[in-house]
């Protein structure tokens, strides 16, 4: 009778139910962003939030984003501990003197005297044809800038435990969720996005990576949308005999370096599937953690699948034919192995 | 017994067509009277669909389907 245990949850559920459990605990927690409130929010991540904890602790926000980033860092440095919502990841153009030159920096800046205990939440990724502007993934230009730490969930149990452990801790934490991981259909549908989650507290660990496919051929190494890619890629390599490990960093800060090393000292081969720009980003971290560390486990040179160095195309064909899928994984891989 | 999960009339409020976004149960699970089975979007609005019945759900109606109201979506065997 272990079915009647099954509890699935959509990402976006996954989201407002840990918020929900924990603003029911601790009053410090509020939320603030664009269309939180009574909309429940673009992505349907803080659906329930306002019926039930009313408009003083779901705030909706003018369209004014370093405003409202600003307040939210000051409230922190204050004793609250907020999550803030940023539409889309594109938008952080307008406020980005608050989020790295504040949010990030002020525990260093007052020698440890401040805390700054906020979740910035923000959605990810395209897909679904909404240009280059509100597209892009943009892990890199979070990663590379200290004092933040970032997760990014590839499904519904990673995604209340991370959100858990994000709202817990003293720093602040960029919890970026991809769109069309959420369950929204218009921003596409992926099943394994939607399992099995917990009603009770737990914590995903900010800073391990998963190893959600073991193998012996090939690692990938991957994050949101790349790893159901990843999946499917590993499943179609298997009928040819291959047999692939996916990797989920799940969090790029810290970046869990032990775990890409270990699972490509067994393979020997290593892909990184990321959405966002080939060039100067994550890719490229995750394969230096790798050779830097120690070359003589490579078997081959290692690989990215990633999006072009390009803005995002509006048309849908052109935005396919740019993102990271599970056939150019493929193609990646037989041409490594050749 | 077989009792079908059907979309209510009142949903929402259109004669609009929506599509299934999310299964939140498996083929074949267990399920309770209320229990939050599918969630339908129209109009980019979510809507929850629940069990009317408790038994084993047998899902006739895959993800990205469109559907109306009215539509048989899953059976519950009690």
């Amino acid at each position: 009778m272990s079915d009647t245990k099954e509890r699935k949850l959509t990402i976006a559920r996954a989201m407002a139910e840990s918020v929900a459990q924990y603003m029911r605990k601790d009053e410090k927690v509020f939320v603030m962003g664009e269309d939180i409130g009574v909309l429940g929010g673009v992505y349907g991540n803080t659906r329930g939030l306002i019926e039930e904890f009313g408009e003083e602790r779901i705030r909706d926000t003018p369209i004014s984003e370093t405003a409202f980033m600003g307040a939210a860092v000051g409230a922190a440095q204050n004793g609250m501990r907020p999550i803030v919502e940023l539409m889309f990841v594109d938008f952080f153009g307008v406020c980005f003197d608050q989020i790295y030159n504040n949010m990030a920096k002020n525990i260093y800046f007052s020698g440890g005297n401040v805390k700054v205990p906020m979740v910035l939440m923000t959605s990810t990724g395209g897909g679904y044809s909404d240009g280059g502007q509100h597209s892009q993934c943009v892990y890199g230009t979070f990663a590379h800038l200290p004092g933040m730490k970032v997760v990014a969930p590839s499904n519904a149990y990673d995604a209340k435990g991370l959100m858990n452990a994000a709202i817990r801790e003293d720093s602040p934490v960029v919890y970026m969720y991809h769109k069309g991981l959420q369950g929204m259909g218009w921003l596409g549908t992926e099943r394994g996005a939607t399992v099995n989650t917990p009603e009770e507290y737990y914590e995903v660990e900010i800073g391990k990576a998963s190893v959600v496919r073991e193998g012996t051929d090939v690692s990938i190494v991957s994050l949101g949308m790349g790893v159901h890619h990843a999946l499917k890629a590993a499943a179609e390599l298997e009928e040819s005999g291959v047999s692939a490990e996916v990797v989920d960093l799940r969090s790029l800060v810290p970046l869990d370096r032990d775990t890409i090393r270990a699972s490509v000292a067994k393979t020997g081969r290593l892909i990184v599937v990321d959405e966002d720009y080939h060039s100067f980003g994550v890719s490229g971290e995750v394969i230096a953690s790798v050779v830097e560390h120690d070359i003589s486990v490579l078997k081959a040179a290692p690989q990215r699948v990633a999006f072009p160095d390009v803005p995002i195309p509006y048309a849908k064909i052109m935005e396919q034919f740019c993102l990271p899928n599970a056939d150019k994984i493929v193609a990646t891989y037989k041409k490594m192995a050749a | 017994m077989s009792i079908d999960v059907i979309i209510p009339d009142d949903l929402w409020e259109e004669d609009n067509e929506g599509v299934i976004t999310s299964w939140l149960v498996s083929d074949g699970a267990t399920v309770e009277v209320g229990t939050l089975v599918a969630e339908v979007m129209v109009e980019k609005i979510q809507c929850e669909v629940e069990s009317p019945a408790a038994g084993t759900i047998k899902i006739t109606k895959e993800e990205d389907d469109v559907v109306n109201k009215g539509d048989v979506i899953a059976h519950i065997e009690a």
